[in-house]
C-alpha cells in the first residue's frame, strides 16, 4: 500500500472540470485508489463519490493498493494539488 | 390565450403543440429470483454501456458545434452511468432479489439525496444528473426510450414544465420548432440549448403554461418572450411569414457566419460579441463571434446580498477566456452607478446618476472593489487573451491610476506566487471628454473601444431612455460623426486598434460610414454577426 497527503489546489473544489481530471487519472491505474479526509473514504474512480468531496485548501490523502500503487499515489497527488483547469 | 415569460432565444415560431410524456415508466417488475440474478446482472452492464455510448455521442455532437461547456455536463453524465460505485450498489440490491431496473433507480436516489445535501447550489444541482441517468439506464433496462418524445413525429413547438439536457439532447433533429417552458431563465439548459440550436424559445412561463398543455397550435415569439396559444389564423399566418422569412435570411447569411471579416478591398475587420454573463460564450462563437469586444461585468455584481468574491469573478472571466481560445476577449470593469445599489458599497442618491459616481470613478474611490477584480482579470488571462476595458474615463490621468493599480494587483499576485496572463489595458470612449483628449489618452491605452450608446446620449445630452427624444438617439449625429473620427485618427496616429461597441456596430446602415472613419473592430450582439459580416465584405473605401 502506497499512501500520500495533498491539498485540494483548484478554485472550484473538487468538482466540473478538476473531478474529471482526477477521474480521468485515477482511471488509468489499475490499483485501487481511494480519497481520505477525515474519517470520510471514497474510491477515486468514481464521479459520484469524488465530486464534491473536498474545498480547495483541504488536506486529502491519497491511498492505493496495487501493482502500480507508487505511481498512482504521486500522479493523483499532483493532479489533485493543481491550481488549474 | 397570451403566456408571458422571458425570451431566451430569438425568433418567431409557430406549428402544433407537443407535450412530452412525463409519467416516468416505473418498473413493473421490482424483484427477481435467485436463478436470474447472473443474466440480470449482465443485462444491467449492457444497459449501462449503451447508456454511456449514447450520452457520449450527444457530448461528441455538441463539442463539434462548438458547444464546450454543454458537452461538458453530457460527460459528466457518460462518467455517472458508468460510475464503478453505482454498479456495486445496484448488484448488491440485485443480489438481494431486486430487479435491476428498480435497484438502479433506488440507487441513483440514495446518491441524488446525498447530493441535495451539500450546501454549494452547484453541487445540489447535481441531484437531478444522477437521477436523469439513473432513469435512464432503468428506461433502456425496460426496454424503452424514456426520452418522453417518442410520439414527437412532425416538427413542433415544445411545451413542458422543464427540460432536462437528456430531454433536449434526444429529440429528433428539426423537430422541434421551439422549447415554451414553465420554469428556467436565460442561463438554464434550456435557453443555452435553444441558441445553439437556433429556435426560439420562451422560459419561466409560470403556472400559466398548465392552462396551455391541452393547446393545438402555439405561436412564440422568442424575440419578445411570449406565446399564443391557438392564435386565430392571421395570427398563425403573420408568423408563418414572419418566421419563413427570418429562415430565408438566416440561411442566405450562414456562409458569412464562420468566414474572417474582411471588406472588399481587403481590410481584416473583427466582427466580436457583446456578452453579458459567462454563459452567452458558447451562443456567441456559434454566431461567428472572433472574439468578444465587451463583456460586462455587472451581472456578477448584481441581484446579490453580498459582492462576488475574486474566485467567482475568476471563474466567470476564465470560462470565457478559455471558451475563445486564444480569441480576444474585452473584459470592462464594472460599471454601475447610482441607480443601482451595491452591496458594501457607500452609495448616496444620485438626482443624475448617468452624471454621477460610477465606473471608474467608482472603482479607483474602493480598491476594496476595484482590486479584487483586477487580480481576477489577471489571473485569467493566464488563461486566454483577456484585455481589460476602463469605463466612463474623461482624462488621461484616470487611465494611469487604474494603470498603476492593475500592475499593484499584479505585483502581489506574483509575489503570492499565483499564475497571472499578459492583459493590455485600454479605454472605453463613450464621453465627449475621452473623444476630445483621444491623443493623451492613446498614449496609455494599447486600444480604444468605442461605446456609441452612452457617446451619444452625452453628446446629444439626451436620455436614451426617453421615448420624445428618439430623434437625438442616432449615432449618425454629425457631432457623434466627429468624436468618432477624432477617436479614431488619434487611434491611427499611435498606432492602436480601435473598436465601436455600441448597438452602431451591428446596425448594417451604419457599419459603412464606421469603416470609412477608420474603425478596425465591430462589437455587437451575437445574432448581428453573420449580417455584419456580409455588410464588411461587401464594403471597400472609395
Amino acid at each position: 500500500m502506497a499512501q500520500r497527503e495533498t491539498t485540494v489546489g483548484p478554485e472550484a473544489g473538487i468538482h466540473g472540470r478538476p473531478a474529471a481530471r482526477i477521474l480521468k487519472a485515477a482511471k488509468s491505474f489499475s490499483s485501487r485508489i481511494v480519497l481520505v479526509k477525515g474519517d470520510r473514504e471514497v474510491n477515486a474512480k468514481s464521479i459520484i463519490k469524488i465530486t464534491g468531496f473536498a474545498r480547495k485548501g483541504e488536506k486529502v490523502i491519497v491511498r492505493a493498493e496495487g501493482e502500480d500503487e507508487e505511481q498512482a499515489v504521486e500522479t493523483l497527488a499532483e493532479v489533485i494539488a493543481a491550481d488549474e483547469y | 390565450m397570451k403566456l408571458s415569460g422571458v425570451g431566451a432565444s430569438e425568433g418567431v415560431a409557430v406549428g402544433p403543440a407537443f407535450v412530452p410524456r412525463t409519467d416516468r415508466p416505473e418498473p413493473q417488475r421490482t424483484g427477481i429470483v435467485e436463478d436470474e440474478v447472473g443474466a440480470e446482472l449482465e443485462r444491467f452492464g449492457d444497459a449501462v454501456r449503451v447508456v454511456a455510448a449514447r450520452i457520449s455521442e450527444t457530448a461528441e455532437g455538441l463539442r463539434g458545434s462548438g458547444n464546450e461547456d454543454e458537452a461538458g455536463i453530457f460527460d459528466f453524465h457518460a462518467e455517472m452511468a458508468e460510475d464503478p460505485e453505482l454498479a456495486s450498489a445496484v448488484e448488491e440490491r440485485v443480489r438481494n432479489l431486486e430487479s435491476p431496473e428498480a435497484a438502479v433507480l433506488a440507487a441513483g436516489e440514495e446518491y441524488a439525496v446525498e447530493f441535495e445535501a451539500m450546501e454549494d447550489e452547484y453541487l445540489s444541482a447535481r441531484a437531478d444528473d444522477v437521477r436523469d441517468v439513473a432513469r435512464q439506464i432503468s428506461a433502456e433496462l425496460m426496454g424503452r426510450a424514456d426520452s418522453g418524445f417518442e410520439a414527437l413525429q412532425e416538427p413542433s413547438i415544445v411545451l413542458a414544465k422543464s427540460l432536462a439536457p437528456s430531454d433536449t439532447a434526444r429529440i429528433p433533429k428539426g423537430l422541434a420548432l421551439a422549447f415554451v417552458t414553465a420554469e428556467g431563465s436565460r442561463t438554464s439548459h434550456v435557453s443555452i440549448m435553444a441558441r445553439s440550436m437556433g429556435i426560439p424559445a420562451v422560459v419561466g412561463v409560470g403556472d400559466a403554461l398548465s392552462g396551455a398543455l391541452d393547446a393545438e397550435t402555439v405561436a412564440v415569439d422568442g424575440t419578445e418572450g411570449s406565446a399564443i396559444t391557438d392564435p386565430d389564423p392571421e395570427t398563425v399566418a403573420r408568423y408563418g411569414e414572419l418566421s419563413q422569412a427570418l429562415a430565408e435570411e438566416r440561411a442566405a447569411l450562414d456562409r458569412y457566419r464562420h468566414a474572417e471579416a474582411r471588406t472588399a478591398d481587403g481590410r481584416r475587420i473583427e466582427v466580436a460579441a457583446n456578452l453579458g454573463s459567462a454563459s452567452e460564450a458558447g451562443g456567441a462563437l456559434e454566431w461567428g463571434a472572433e472574439g468578444v469586444g465587451l463583456f460586462r461585468t455587472e451581472f456578477l455584481f448584481m441581484e446579490r446580498d453580498d459582492l462576488p468574491t475574486e474566485d467567482e469573478q475568476y471563474d466567470a472571466y476564465s470560462t470565457v477566456a478559455r471558451v475563445f481560445g486564444g480569441k480576444p476577449v474585452i473584459i470592462r470593469t464594472l460599471d454601475v452607478g447610482g441607480d443601482k445599489s451595491l452591496p458594501g458599497v457607500d452609495q448616496i442618491h444620485e438626482d443624475n446618476p448617468f452624471l454621477g459616481w460610477r465606473g471608474i470613478r467608482m472603482s479607483l474611490d474602493t480598491p476594496d472593489l476595484f482590486k479584487p477584480q483586477l487580480r481576477a482579470l489577471l489571473r485569467a488571462a493566464a488563461h486566454g487573451n483577456v484585455k481589460v476595458m476602463f469605463p466612463m474615463v474623461v482624462e488621461a490621468g484616470e487611465l494611469r491610476k487604474a494603470n498603476e493599480m492593475l500592475a499593484e494587483a499584479r505585483r502581489e499576485l506574483e509575489e503570492e506566487g499565483t499564475g497571472v496572463g499578459e492583459i493590455e489595458s485600454g479605454v472605453m470612449i463613450e464621453t465627449p471628454a475621452a473623444a476630445v483628449c483621444a491623443a493623451e489618452l492613446a498614449a496609455e491605452a494599447a486600444f480604444f473601444s468605442i461605446g456609441t450608446n452612452d457617446l451619444v446620449q452625452y453628446t446629444l445630452a439626451a436620455d436614451r431612455g426617453n421615448e420624445r427624444l428618439r430623434k437625438l438617439q442616432g449615432a449618425d449625429h454629425p457631432a457623434v460623426l466627429a468624436l468618432i473620427r477624432q477617436t479614431c485618427s488619434a487611434a491611427q496616429e499611435a498606432n492602436i486598434p480601435v473598436g465601436v461597441c455600441g448597438e452602431a456596430a451591428g446596425d448594417p446602415q451604419l457599419i459603412p460610414i464606421l469603416l470609412d472613419l477608420g474603425v478596425t473592430e465591430l462589437s455587437m450582439a451575437a445574432p448581428s454577426i453573420p449580417k455584419a459580416k456580409k455588410v464588411v465584405s461587401e464594403w471597400k473605401r472609395t
